[in-house]
């Protein structure tokens, strides 16, 4: 896979359109075939979809797997002995987790990609990490989860690292003085899961006992939306509560799946969109799978360049989403623009199969 | 155990019913069920729900004279008395149904509808109140309770404790956990239980029939299916071809299938992903596949090579359809075991699927019927004669 380490060295967001379509679907085509010869499962699907070895195709044309299938399934395109990490998804109560082979080739890979994306907002150099949450070695074996593996990932990017909360999930207001004393007059990265963060740092902290601000914090959280929308908080709500209370105001919104790990979605500052890297693309596809329209809602197909030790480079997931139509944003970036509206409802079903 | 304060009454109340026994098809049964069909049918809201015309169309007069008539019994029969049904959560009307079979057999009923408040419930159990508030129907007042509680075992407990016969419709699991309450000991339990749905489709007829006959019988089979989602358990899961010129004739089905889909069925979104994901889930899994199609995301199906002894355990929802084809029905004897409820059939004599059954001492299949009456309930089900499991005989020599 020299055509991505060549990748490697270059900007984390294309310069050009036309130029980026062109690699991005030379490499797809080759990590397709790639898992077509490594993975046994894989072959077996593409060889059912008529897939043809010797055909490029557009990336609208490559074949993708549906997320839940990683829960039902351990695809991966490495012998045993190569699996250096395995990533668990938590999914839904009572669902079965994604497992995701990693190699160490691809997990470093992933962090590559990862901290050049971090880079965007925090800069290069390392600084003093908040985490809202507890420290994940209180957390008990059943929750290792997405959650779990996200605050490990991002512990990469900071230092100092601090936990809000303490062993019984309250706040420590002890520890959060001593980081802001400490910290809080230069740039600090906080992070956190955004139901999380809503409920510590807007409902429960109190500001009469925090003796500083959060003035020069960086806050990235992700996780979804879904326990939000149930109390009507919106993006823009949520920014909003942490200006007023506690001065924040740099703070990004992230989105990406367990099965690609690494090429995140980061929102941007300047235009409140989430942007593809170099390293990502997306497609929108309607209820036949047929490819939607820009600025129309459909299921959001994530491409990544990232995943060689399992079949991931191309994954229809649930969730709704819709690819925003502009040229030359305020943002300045090339790459395509999209929302995310939440995962697909699940379906009400006629018919007496239970009760 | 959380205590009885959660329990809603839609009919009736807690002292309103009684354990009494009629004779089957009473005549003053048979006119409330007249007024009810009536009823319904004077609704202006029924022109949403198309069930309840189908309830309504049902308990009119002439269907249930004819129901009686089939109801032939030299022996003096009564109801059991009480009966307790379980019915199930998705189908809206299915309570009313089984309502109505606890009634024509002379019995007394106490129904647990849907936790979910379907506006189906509401509008039928609004006219079972209108009409009960007449005279003419104080004796079938005493007869119908209708209630509605989530996950409450107190009450489940209590109502098995008193009934005669119990009426359980719903998974093999809900079931399960059913019967761990005790009923009297004399009494009885009737479950409708998980079952496993197919059809038998003879592709030289298929091939005979015009551009009109074509478009009649895949509206009829879309009934039987996509009506429900496919999730009835007498929708089909697996069509087995036979007859000659079976590519061209499954082709011809398919085809008019789903042109006929496309303008009628609103899938939900949801139900695409889970049909690709069973796709590629059966790819993986299953050793008998032979090919797949797919008529954009409303028609799946998965040709198989081969039948296994699990064949009951390949089901599809929303349109998802296992094929095998075979040159004698006989072929398929071994795969059948008592999980199978209905056969639909078309081009083929009913005759030859009958020593089909008989012949070969099949343990499954407890109905035969033409494409398009899947969903007709009847009082024969699930191999059942509903007419006299629930009533009694009293012998008088």
């Amino acid at each position: 896979m020299k055509d991505i380490n060549k990748l490697f060295e270059t900007n984390i967001f294309s310069t050009s359109r036309d130029k980026k379509n062109l690699l991005f679907k030379k490499i797809l085509n080759k990590l397709t075939f790639h898992h077509y010869q490594n993975s046994k499962e894989y072959k077996k699907l593409l060889d059912f979809f008529g897939y043809n070895k010797k055909k490029i195709r557009n990336i609208s044309e490559i074949p993708f797997l549906p997320a839940r299938l990683f829960k039902e399934f351990e695809l991966k395109s490495i012998s045993k002995k190569k699996i250096f990490k395995v990533l668990l998804s938590s999914g839904t109560t009572g669902s079965k987790p994604s497992k995701i082979h990693l190699d160490k080739e691809n997990a470093h890979n992933q962090v590559k990609i990862l901290g050049k994306i971090m880079a965007t907002i925090l800069g290069n150099k390392r600084v003093p990490m908040l985490i809202i949450d507890q420290n994940p070695k209180v957390f008990d074996r059943s929750v290792f989860n997405a959650r779990l593996a996200a605050i490990y990932g991002f512990s990469l990017f900071g230092k100092n690292h601090t936990y809000l909360l303490n062993e019984q999930g309250k706040i420590n207001y002890n520890l959060l003085n001593n980081f802001l004393k400490r910290y809080g007059k230069e740039k600090f990265f906080i992070f956190g899961f955004t139901s999380i963060v809503y409920e510590n740092l807007i409902q429960k902290l109190s500001t009469r006992l925090v003796k500083s601000n959060f003035r020069n914090g960086i806050l990235l959280h992700g996780g979804g939306w879904k326990k939000m929308e149930k109390i009507k908080i919106s993006n823009k709500l949520f920014k909003k509560k942490l200006l007023n209370k506690i001065k924040l105001e740099n703070i990004y919104n992230y989105y990406g799946l367990v099965e690609q790990t690494g090429s995140i979605f980061v929102e941007s500052k300047k235009c409140g969109y989430f942007v593809t890297s170099a390293f990502s693309d997306i497609l929108i596809r309607d209820n036949n799978f047929d490819i939607q329209q820009n600025g129309k809602k459909g299921f959001i197909q994530l491409f990544s360049l990232l995943p060689t030790s399992y079949p991931g480079h191309s994954i229809l997931t649930e969730d709704i989403g819709e690819i925003i139509n502009i040229n030359n944003c305020k943002c300045g970036l090339k790459e395509k623009h999209f929302l995310v509206h939440g995962r697909t409802k699940e379906s009400e079903i006629r018919g007496c199969s239970d009760i | 155990m959380k205590n009885f304060n959660n329990l809603e009454y839609l009919v009736g109340n807690n002292k309103s019913v009684i354990a009494q026994s009629v004779s089957p098809y009473d005549q003053r049964v048979c006119n409330f069920l007249d007024d009810l069909s009536s009823e319904l049918d004077k609704n202006k809201e029924i022109k949403k729900y198309p069930d309840i015309k189908t309830l309504a169309f049902w308990c009119r007069k002439k269907n249930i004279l004819n129901l009686k008539e089939k109801f032939i019994s030299d022996e003096s029969r009564i109801g059991l008395g009480l009966i307790f049904h379980i019915t199930p959560s998705n189908i809206p009307t299915n309570f009313a149904y089984s309502l109505i079979f606890g009634l024509l057999t002379g019995n007394s009923n106490i129904i647990k509808v849907p936790s979910k408040k379907f506006d189906q419930v509401k509008v039928i159990c609004n006219s079972i109140n209108k009409i009960l508030k007449k005279k003419k129907h104080s004796l079938i007042r005493k007869m119908i309770l209708i209630v509605r509680y989530s996950n409450n075992d107190s009450y489940t407990k209590k109502f098995s404790s008193i009934c005669n016969a119990r009426l359980i419709w719903g998974g093999d699991k809900s079931i399960n956990n059913i019967r761990k309450f005790f009923l009297q000991e004399r009494a009885i339990d009737i479950t409708f239980a998980d079952r496993y749905s197919f059809c038998v489709i003879n592709s030289s007829e298929i091939l005979k029939l015009d551009h009109n006959e074509i478009k009649r019988l895949v509206e009829k089979f879309y009934n039987d299916t996509y009506l429900v989602d496919q999730n009835a358990c007498s929708s089909p899961h697996l069509i087995i071809w036979l007859g000659k010129k079976i590519d061209k004739g499954r082709k011809k089905f398919w085809n008019n299938l789903y042109n006929h889909i496309i303008k009628k069925y609103n899938m939900p979104s949801s139900a695409s992903m889970d049909k690709y994901t069973q796709l590629c889930g059966n790819i993986l899994n299953l050793k008998n596949l032979k090919t797949e199609e797919r008529y954009d995301n409303l028609i799946y199906t998965v040709f198989l090579k081969k039948l296994d002894k699990n064949l009951h355990n390949l089901r599809g929802k929303w349109g998802f359809f296992y094929e095998y084809k075979t040159n004698n029905i006989n072929q398929i004897k071994e795969y059948i075991n008592n999980k199978y409820q209905t056969l639909t059939y078309f081009g083929i004599d009913k005759k030859l699927i009958k020593n089909f059954i008989i012949d070969n001492k099949l343990n499954g299949i407890d109905r035969v019927v033409p494409i398009g009456q899947a969903l007709d309930i009847s009082l024969f089900w699930d191999g059942y004669d509903i007419n006299k499991i629930l009533s009694r005989v009293v012998d008088i020599k």
